[in-house]
């Protein structure tokens, strides 16, 4: 199948971001949130993107203006969803939530509309068999900010048919992205290993072996880390990281995903990272 | 202790690095390779730097030896890259002057990182007169606490491992798995082209040390093993996750 129309559903930090690389790709895009003020949020931060595209001579104001007009803006969810043929869902990360918006959108898209979930944390299999149509389901992974990182995981689960996941193979490509197929499991494939690469330079400081900055710089310096993992901890926000971890744990059930104590210890005492102006390391105000 | 003469124990290329790393400063260096008695080069030495190959019982030897001909301010400092310091140390009689300083080679560029192993009964005065030398000589430089894999190892080879596991259960391709790592969150390499680098009996060795010394979440997944076994070693051997021409 082709895709022609595309919806996005949630026009927050990673649905704004998608929905402007799939226009720029030349989709047509419906960008939909419960809110219209959400939904304005998302497009303004779309416009400033593409007036700094401007600015650095990336394209001309023609081609952001064409960018931009190709984005619907929209509150109504029968609206957004009408003869589009992919729904791409960054809606709330909550699995109710997230079972109860698949099952109204079995009722009122077309019977071969794709769905894909942008979901980093729930069960591609479980909000795919709440529809009618598991086999036109999967999981497209997007990274923070959508318009520059290069990769998608495609998240198949048992019931995705070879078709569908060709053509979101595909439509990755022609969206000027690099796929990778992998098959529904907790944390897919990149945040299982980052949790696995964040846990053991934590685990190293609990065990009282070296300090955060010289677990970072190692990492750095050695084989060019773009960041440690103190840094990034505190660059994503430890509230957020302990979250993630705690779920690998939970449906890992494997020692290696146990939250480390400098982790829970600090987002006990409040310290979540650059945010708070304090994590593994201090931060002035103003950095 | 400001380090002023430098002797290099050992033959080769980690040898020869050594000596044009050190060589750049106003030190004096020395270097002297494992057929001789080295007495000459090592007596004036502020600092003896053991590169010699990785076998215990040869470093063992060599500690015990420049213990007896060194002057007794002198630090001895091994470049193994397992955690064997503590024991080296027992070889002399100045425990407390006993470190080691690892080197790895940036596999992207020219630059070196050295990993400042503390033994258990290593001074800070001796830690401190070694990251000096390490600043002069324009080498960064971390500090860590002896540990099976030292802090690169151990986080390389807990990735290599969790990605063998994920990869023998069919969650992804070998070569969407490390593609993923870059293009989705900025990894310099993949997993897998890592265990090609680092060799992938090396990675085994690393893991069944920490799975020894740590405890049996690091214990090597089968495939690694099994890879050994088929000599399937990474880049050194034409073939280890991906085939090399």
């Amino acid at each position: 199948m082709e895709i022609k129309r595309i919806a996005v559903l949630g026009a927050g930090v990673m649905g704004h971001g998608i929905a402007q690389v799939c226009a720029q790709a030349g989709y047509e895009v419906n960008l939909r949130d419960v809110k219209d003020e959400f939904v304005q949020s998302g497009i303004s931060k779309i416009r400033k993107f593409l007036g700094g595209s401007v600015e650095k001579q990336r394209m001309t104001k023609d081609e952001a203006d064409a960018v931009a007009g190709r984005i619907n803006g929209m509150t109504d969810l029968k609206e957004a969803v009408k003869d589009v043929d992919l729904v791409i869902e960054a809606i709330v990360e909550d699995i109710n939530i997230k079972k109860d918006m698949y099952k109204e959108l079995d009722q009122i898209c077309r019977p071969d509309t794709i769905f894909a979930s942008n979901t980093s944390a729930q069960s591609i299999t479980e909000m795919a068999m709440v529809t009618k149509r598991p086999d036109k389901f999967l999981g497209m992974h997007w990274f923070n900010p959508a318009q520059l990182m290069r990769g998608i995981e495609v998240v198949v689960h048992e019931k995705t048919s070879k078709e569908t996941r060709d053509t979101i193979v595909d439509l990755c490509k022609k969206l000027g992205k690099e796929p990778g197929v992998c098959q529904d499991s907790p944390g897919f494939v990149v945040n299982r290993l980052l949790q696995i690469w964040y846990n053991e330079g934590l685990n190293m400081y609990d065990e009282g072996i070296a300090e955060p900055k010289d677990i970072d710089t190692a990492l750095k310096v050695a084989y060019n880390f773009r960041m440690g993992p103190f840094e990034l901890r505190d660059l994503v926000g430890l509230d957020i990281g302990i979250a993630s971890t705690t779920t690998h744990y939970r449906e890992l059930m494997r020692e290696q995903f146990r939250p480390p104590r400098c982790l829970i210890m600090k987002v006990k005492a409040g310290d979540l990272g650059r945010k708070t102006g304090r994590g593994f390391y201090e931060y002035k105000s103003g950095n | 202790m400001k380090i002023g003469a430098v002797s290099i124990i050992g033959e080769g290329e980690l040898a020869d690095k050594l000596k044009e790393l050190l060589g750049k400063t106003n030190l004096k260096v020395l270097v002297a390779d494992l057929k001789g008695e080295y007495t000459k080069q090592v007596t004036e030495a502020d600092l003896v730097l053991e590169a010699a190959p990785e076998d215990l019982a040869v470093k063992m030897k060599i500690f015990k030896s420049c213990d007896a001909k060194c002057g007794k301010e002198a630090i001895l400092a091994t470049t193994t890259s397992n955690p064997w310091v503590t024991q080296l140390a027992r070889a002399t009689k100045r425990p407390d002057k006993v470190i080691g300083l690892n080197f790895t080679r940036n596999p992207f560029e020219e630059k070196y990182l050295v990993q400042v192993v503390k033994g258990l009964q290593t001074s800070d005065e001796t830690v401190q007169s070694v990251m000096e030398l390490l600043k002069t000589a324009g080498i960064t430089a971390v500090k860590l606490e002896e540990t099976p894999g030292f802090i690169l190892d151990r986080v390389i080879a807990s990735i290599v491992n969790e990605a063998a596991v994920m990869y023998s259960s069919k969650l992804a391709t070998k070569e969407d798995i490390d593609n993923m790592m870059k293009v989705c969150v900025n990894w310099p390499m993949g997993p897998f082209e890592f265990a090609d680098t680092l060799g992938v009996d090396r990675v085994v060795e690393i893991l069944e040390s920490m799975s020894r010394q740590l405890g049996p979440k690091y214990q090597p997944c089968f495939l690694l093993q099994r890879m050994v076994d088929a000599g399937w070693l990474g880049k050194k051997t034409g073939r280890g996750f991906h085939v090399y021409s």
